[in-house]
């Protein structure tokens, strides 16, 4: 019995110039030279998972560092009560898991693909051995850090000084579409109730009675395919509580 | 850096599960983080998810299991949490 990385490597080869092609879209990694960039996508292999499935669990040793080329995927962590705090949620072009590689510890969250995704994954010592030869690499990781410490800045901010009207205002504002003269914020950004409660910290009920008191305040209208932003304003207004 | 409860946590899991039939040749994977036990894989019967579940909650010391194992009639998205907060034995803190 042992604990396997995941699912089987779709090619033993992997295809570099589809790699390179991922990694030149990863914020901060853009300007790195092309010989980094080539030896980084040396070592990315590819790997698909089905919407729903694991990509790591927490608690998992941390051995590989994931870029997401295709889909969408969530990292949660679960309290110690079993309640379930959305981390981040990420698009293509995203790294994830390396907080785990570089500080040689157990992955913080599980991610799990929200919908189809493929990935690239780099073995961890490999590329700590890569960033230990190169300073530009080095720099780029730490800038990346810093953007995810920004982040998790934002979030404790969120959690402990907002409501969870706010919290959800501000949210439906940064995930909103425009069309036709009107802001929506499509399913696919909220997919349950379920979801949406995890990803503002809350739980289902609570999550239910801030949309109706939202809905009720004329800020918004909960459709079953889109929420409509009625008043944009007030809701910004509402965020800042 | 890791919790030492936890390393020996993961191990004894693992362990557990590869002493028993029904789970021993199962390609599961397992994390623990702060005594909880998650686990994930693919298994062929919601039977074996189950027992898989109920041996990782048997271990001394674990105090829940998040199980994410995807099997035919397991809840999509495939995820179940026990949590007892009563289960600090052997968790040295």
């Amino acid at each position: 019995m042992t604990s396997v990385p995941g699912p089987a490597l779709q090619e033993h080869r992997p295809n570099a110039a589809r790699a390179m092609s991922a990694l030149s879209k990863v914020r901060h990694f853009t300007d790195l030279p092309p010989h980094i960039q080539a030896a980084l996508a040396e070592l990315a292999l590819p790997r698909h998972y089905a919407a729903g499935q694991v990509i790591y669990l927490e608690g998992e040793p941390g051995t590989t560092v994931y870029l997401l080329e295709s889909g969408w995927v969530r990292a949660t962590r679960t309290s110690p009560e079993g309640r379930e705090q959305a981390l981040l949620f990420l698009r293509p072009g995203e790294i994830f898991g390396d907080i785990a590689v570089f500080n040689g510890t157990v992955y913080p969250g599980t991610v799990v693909a929200l919908e189809d995704a493929d990935v690239w994954a780099i073995d961890g010592p490999a590329l700590l051995d890569l960033v230990a030869r190169h300073p530009e690499l080095a720099l780029a990781v730490i800038r990346r850090l810093a953007d995810r410490v920004s982040h998790f800045i934002g979030l404790v901010e969120d959690l402990s000084l907002r409501s969870v009207e706010a919290r959800l205002a501000r949210t439906l504002l940064r995930n909103a579409e425009k069309r036709d003269g009107g802001l929506f914020v499509p399913r696919r950004e909220w997919t349950t109730f379920d979801q949406m409660a995890t990803r503002l910290g809350t739980v289902r009920d609570v999550l239910s009675r801030a949309l109706h008191t939202l809905e009720e305040e004329g800020l918004l209208q909960v459709g079953r395919h889109e929420i409509v932003l009625l008043n944009p304003e007030g809701l910004a207004r509402r965020g800042d509580k | 850096m890791t919790s030492p409860t936890d390393d020996h946590l993961r191990a004894a899991v693992l362990r557990a599960l590869s002493t028993e039939p029904q789970t021993e040749g199962l390609n599961l994977r397992i994390g623990v983080l702060n005594g909880v036990v998650h686990i994930g894989g693919d298994v062929a019967s919601g039977e074996t998810r189950a027992l898989a579940e109920t041996i990782c909650g048997q271990v001394a010391g674990v105090r829940g299991v998040v199980n994410r194992i995807q099997a035919p009639g397991a809840p999509i998205p495939s995820r179940t949490i026990h949590v007892d907060l009563s289960n600090d034995k052997g968790r040295g803190q």
